[in-house]
């Protein structure tokens, strides 16, 4: 079994789940930064648990994760994220208010003879545009979002920046570019930082 | 699962409310046993810590 270590946190990995790459190290920064303690924290789509077993490792947040494949669930348990298996925010109920919000999506353009067998395809498939993951995820957040709460989004240019900030405008947030990550020669990565201002929420 | 959990849970189908039944729990959470929705008449099993609130289609 292969474990990295990432800012004091062990972080067990699984042959079956999309090992942490530079994408996971970015959204686990960003998140560290932007995070406070007490906050009530979602991560969808855990994978490994990478991102949320590093940020609740570094601040003292109450965070709960979902995820749809046996495997990154089983493998993100492992790594003491309380996680719930589920379709994005399938599982929650209507009163359920997260205060923070974290979402690596799926972001890779892939065409129907791209799509790779088993549970791992969700790891990567954004659909044809890239955007199908993050687009569904912007049209299902508002009702799980508190007042003032923040989304942070990893994007890549292969997907589309601009259209992703759009639609995030779209759905009452303001949008900052948080980081930049510099060292990906194939695409850039960055993270979205959107924050609900009440009197806008839809 | 912790129990805390059941607080922001709710059945996919029908975001209605759920019964938690559990067969094996330790000190600190959790581990095996069922989360019941009446309504739609469905449940959700929670299996090595884990709850599994897939609607049935997704289930595999």
């Amino acid at each position: 079994m292969v474990t990295i270590t990432y800012r004091d946190a062990d972080i067990e990995l699984d042959e079956n789940v999309y090992d942490p790459a530079e994408d996971s190290y970015l959204l686990a920064d960003v998140a560290i930064d932007v995070a406070q303690d007490g906050m009530h924290v979602l991560e969808v789509g855990a994978g490994t648990g990478f991102v949320s077993a590093v940020l609740q490792t570094n601040v003292d947040v109450d965070l709960v994760a979902t995820e749809i494949s046996p495997f990154a669930a089983e493998c993100a348990k492992r790594n003491s994220v309380e996680v719930i298996r589920a379709d994005m925010f399938g599982c929650f109920g209507s009163d359920t208010k997260f205060d923070l919000i974290l979402f690596n999506p799926p972001y890779l353009p892939t065409a129907e003879d791209e799509k790779i067998p088993g549970w791992l395809n969700y790891a990567f498939d954004g659909g044809i545009d890239g955007r199908e993951a993050v687009d569904r995820f912007l049209e299902e957040f508002p009702p799980y979002l508190s007042d003032g709460g923040i989304i942070l989004v990893l994007i890549s240019s292969l997907t589309g920046i601009d259209k992703v900030k759009m639609h995030m405008q779209g759905r009452g947030l303001d949008v900052e570019v948080c980081n930049i990550d510099r060292d990906c020669f194939f695409e850039e990565l960055i993270v979205l930082k959107g924050t609900f201002k009440a009197s806008e929420q839809l | 699962m912790k129990k805390d959990l059941m607080d922001i849970l709710a059945c996919p189908i029908c975001k209605g409310d759920l019964v938690l039944n559990i067969t094996k729990e330790d000190e600190k959470e959790i581990i095996s046993g069922t989360l019941y929705c009446s309504k739609c008449n469905e449940y959700f099993p929670i299996t090595d810590g884990i709850p599994n609130m897939l609607p049935p289609e997704l289930r595999e």
